[in-house]
């Protein structure tokens, strides 16, 4: 009895609900607004705001024309990259001086007098600690500079109308316009543009936004490829023009990033993601003078020392591998050296070698620690002179000094041009494997975003090598 | 033993066999893979699709009309009319083939699947509207009665699918849709576009491009045997009667309210004020709920904010916010300029 009168209730709200018809949400929502709008009109005095507005109005007018909209665009871009790369330099110089040149052979000393077995004391002090200083040292400075200045921007105001102007190419490419400051903060840091695609809120755009966000060259491969295009670029073309030929090399590895950038999302968005739900809007909000001294605390807070620590988190480990495959042997050779035979082959197609294959694996942890460990490993397995050890990363004094350690270890400029296209063009590190994972809840996605540039980074340095092959 | 020439021309035949793989829609892996599928029971479902369609529109089939309106070998044809007869799914007299109670009643259970998959597609997923008729083609195979009960009643029961056809409901039961092709409109009259029709596909995709919508008013300014052109929320839009024939439109009084003011958000100039009439019927789902908890509602005003460096998206002002919109979306809402 009780059944049938539920059953019947069903039926009715069913009845019920094709009379309503498709227009019942339009009509709630507008009643909403109705009843919303009358509380505002009898509880809120508003002040004449006329002329605040039109001032809000008149840089907007600037911002987004087209005369001064692009141009101002590149400008902030330019400045905020420039001031984070030349301004990092110097608290990282100073960071590494403490923690690599002073505190590294303290602790050294100290193990040794307290007593510890050489290899705890190289697996704890050369691998871990090293590689933990190592990735505070280069990374910390950056994103301190880097993330404030962002954040200053967004809270400006600025930011949503650089979305507002860029919306159409991104849209072409299937993607939000706000995409183009999550690719921004991605030059930053490829994780922290990650958890910035959340001002996404439609789901396909967002999903195209996070697995597209490792083309942007992070903080951690700036310096890699500053350092190799300087050696090896900066010296086929006379000196004088030296440093702009390798400057325009490293400009022309970040727009090609864009580039993928593009190129990707329009196929994703074309293909496996069709399906996801797609919506679009772009709130404008009025100017603000922003909160400094806030706004400095919570990014530093919220986002580089969150970063940070999970580099850390996974930089440690990476620290102990790197010592444990240069010092633990297979028969008479190191793991080192049998791994990097077995990628010389394959190395030599891509015309990268063993030595950077082997490295871009140990170094998934961190970008920061990709040269010093190129260049620990090709010491050690050409076995000329120079570095510090077995399973110590280290760097070389000066960008020549460096430059003949690669050649001796085989580097040609073809070997340079690939690194620097690989370093674009690879899995992006764990901290942002990780971060995906959390941002997307999904295996699927996280793998894809991992996978795929790895390969496109196969297939072009690839293609560079034949035809260089070919021509040369 | 290496050479780079080598070396390339092995990658570029990789590259090419896997594009002939994989490729969309007609790669080998795909189509294998199809074939492997036991199609007789679509071929069925597909016949008695097309049989009720037909006899919808009075028209009987014979088995030669069949054969060439589906794109199948005549011989698993002929079999599966064999199969259809034996399961009395359908009555042969003569030549003719017509469906019986229980065929209709497959049939009809066909369409509901049909429909309700293409009424998900535009509200739950992100597919674009050219692609949901194919979708569905596929899917509704797939569908058990259990599916189609449990998606009709996630989507809130639906009357009609996106293009505005009935959707039957589980008891058979099909809302009867009245009106008229817009060819067959007269100068001068008023009608709302009730139902497009998603075939043939040259014919929609065009119908597509023009952006008209489903919900929308039209008025007939001028007719001869080569156009038709009507007005239609402050545009004028032409069109080949053949065309025209695939819009179905219920008719509206004449004192309704006159349409000349009514024009779309994306026609809005600057320095122009308005008042929003309502979102079309075309916005769905998420997107839809997205612009009403903006402020996109009947009655409240709306200006131009701000232009773009590129052309779109634009910046409205709206409850003193302002909302940039891609001219998609504002094609969409219907306002009455002041």
């Amino acid at each position: 009895m009780k059944k049938d009168n539920i059953e019947n209730l069903i039926a009715l709200s069913n009845d019920l609900r094709w009379q309503i018809g498709d227009d019942f949400h339009d009509n709630l929502t507008e009643g909403i607004y109705a009843d919303a709008a009358e509380i505002v009109s009898a509880a809120v005095h508003k002040k004449d705001e006329k002329g605040k507005l039109r001032f809000d109005a008149r840089i907007d007018k600037i911002i987004t024309s087209r005369t001064w909209g692009f141009p101002l665009m590149f400008l902030v871009l330019a400045t905020v990259l420039w001031l984070t790369i030349v301004g990092a330099n110097y608290p990282s110089a100073f960071l590494g001086n403490i923690l690599l040149d002073h505190i590294h052979p303290f602790l050294k000393t100290l193990a040794t007098n307290i007593g510890f077995p050489i290899w705890l004391n190289g697996f704890l002090i050369d691998g871990v600690y090293l590689a933990v200083a190592w990735v505070v040292a280069v990374m910390l400075p950056p994103m301190a500079i880097f993330f404030p200045l962002f954040t200053l921007l967004e809270d400006f105001g600025y930011l949503p109308r650089v979305a507002f102007n860029l919306d159409n190419l991104f849209k072409r490419a299937g993607a939000h316009g706000k995409q183009a400051l999550t690719m921004s903060m991605g030059f930053g840091c490829n994780a922290a543009g990650v958890v910035a695609t959340r001002i996404i809120d439609s789901p396909r755009e967002r999903l195209i936004a996070i697995i597209t966000n490792n083309f942007s060259l992070c903080n951690g491969r700036w310096p890699t490829q500053i350092l190799i295009a300087t050696i090896f670029v900066g010296a086929v073309v006379p000196q004088s023009f030296s440093g702009i030929a390798s400057l325009a090399a490293v400009i022309g590895i970040a727009v090609l990033g864009m580039g993928f950038m593009f190129l990707t999302s329009w196929a994703l968005s074309k293909t496996v993601l069709k399906g996801e739900v797609s919506t679009f809007n772009l709130e404008l909000p009025p100017y603000r003078p922003p909160r400094f001294w806030k706004t400095i605390y919570t990014s530093l807070i919220d986002r580089t020392l969150i970063v940070l620590w999970r580099a850390i988190v996974f930089a440690a480990p990476a620290g102990a591998v790197i010592w444990l495959i240069s010092n633990l042997h297979i028969g008479d050779i190191t793991i080192a050296a049998w791994t990097i035979d077995l990628f010389n082959p394959f190395g030599f197609l891509l015309g990268l070698n063993g030595v950077i294959l082997l490295a871009y694996v140990v170094a998934i942890p961190a970008n920061e620690i990709v040269i010093p460990t190129i260049l620990m490993l090709t010491v050690l397995v050409t076995g000329i002179s120079g570095g510090a050890g077995a399973g110590v990363m280290f760097e070389a004094d000066s960008a020549n000094a460096t430059g003949d350690i690669l050649r001796s270890g085989g580097w040609t400029l073809l070997t340079a041009i690939n690194l620097m296209l690989f370093s674009l063009l690879h899995n992006p590190c764990s901290t942002t494997i990780y971060t995906i994972y959390k941002e997307t809840k999904s295996v699927k996605w996280t793998v894809v975003a991992s996978i795929l540039p790895v390969i496109m980074g196969f297939v072009v340095t690839f293609l560079v090598a034949q035809i260089w092959r070919i021509l040369a | 033993m290496y050479s780079p020439v080598w070396a390339l021309s092995l990658f570029i035949g990789i590259s090419i066999l896997l594009f002939l793989l994989f490729r969309p829609e007609k790669g080998w892996f795909w189509a294998i893979r199809k074939s492997n599928i036991n199609n007789q029971k679509i071929v069925i479902e597909d016949i008695l699709k097309l049989l009720y369609h037909s006899e919808n529109q009075d028209k009987i089939l014979n088995i030669n009309d069949i054969t060439t309106s589906l794109n199948e070998p005549e011989s698993n044809i002929l079999e599966s009319v064999n199969e259809m007869a034996r399961h009395s799914l359908i009555l042969i007299e003569g030549e003719n083939v017509r469906l019986s109670e229980s065929g209709s009643d497959y049939a009809l259970r066909m369409v509901r699947a049909h429909r309700l998959w293409e009424k998900f597609l535009a509200e739950k997923t992100g597919f674009a509207e050219s692609d949901w008729h194919h979708i569905a083609e596929k899917k509704e195979h797939e569908l058990t009665d259990q599916d189609t009960d449990y998606l009709a009643s996630v989507l809130g029961n639906p009357q009609f699918d996106p293009h505005g056809d009935p959707i039957p409901t589980k008891t058979g039961k099909v809302a009867d849709i009245k009106g008229i092709a817009l060819s067959d409109l007269d100068v001068n009259h008023l009608g709302r576009i009730i139902h497009i029709k998603d075939k043939p596909d040259i014919i929609y995709k065009q119908i597509l491009a023009e952006n008209i919508h489903i919900g929308s008013q039209v008025r007939v300014v001028e007719k001869d045997s080569n156009r038709i052109v009507f007005h239609c929320e402050g545009e004028a839009f032409k069109l080949a009667p053949i065309i025209a024939a695939n819009i179905t439109v219920s008719l509206l009084k004449k004192e309704y309210i006159s349409e000349d003011n009514v024009a779309r958000l994306s026609m809005l100039n600057e320095n122009e004020y308005a008042t929003i009439i309502g979102i079309s019927k075309e916005m769905r789902g998420e997107s839809r709920r997205r612009l009403l908890d903006l402020g996109f509602v009947k009655g409240a005003n709306v200006k131009v904010d701000l232009l773009n460096p590129l052309g779109e998206p634009k910046a409205f002002l709206i409850k003193g916010t302002s909302i940039a919109l891609r001219n998609n979306q504002a094609s969409k809402i219907l306002i009455k300029k002041d």
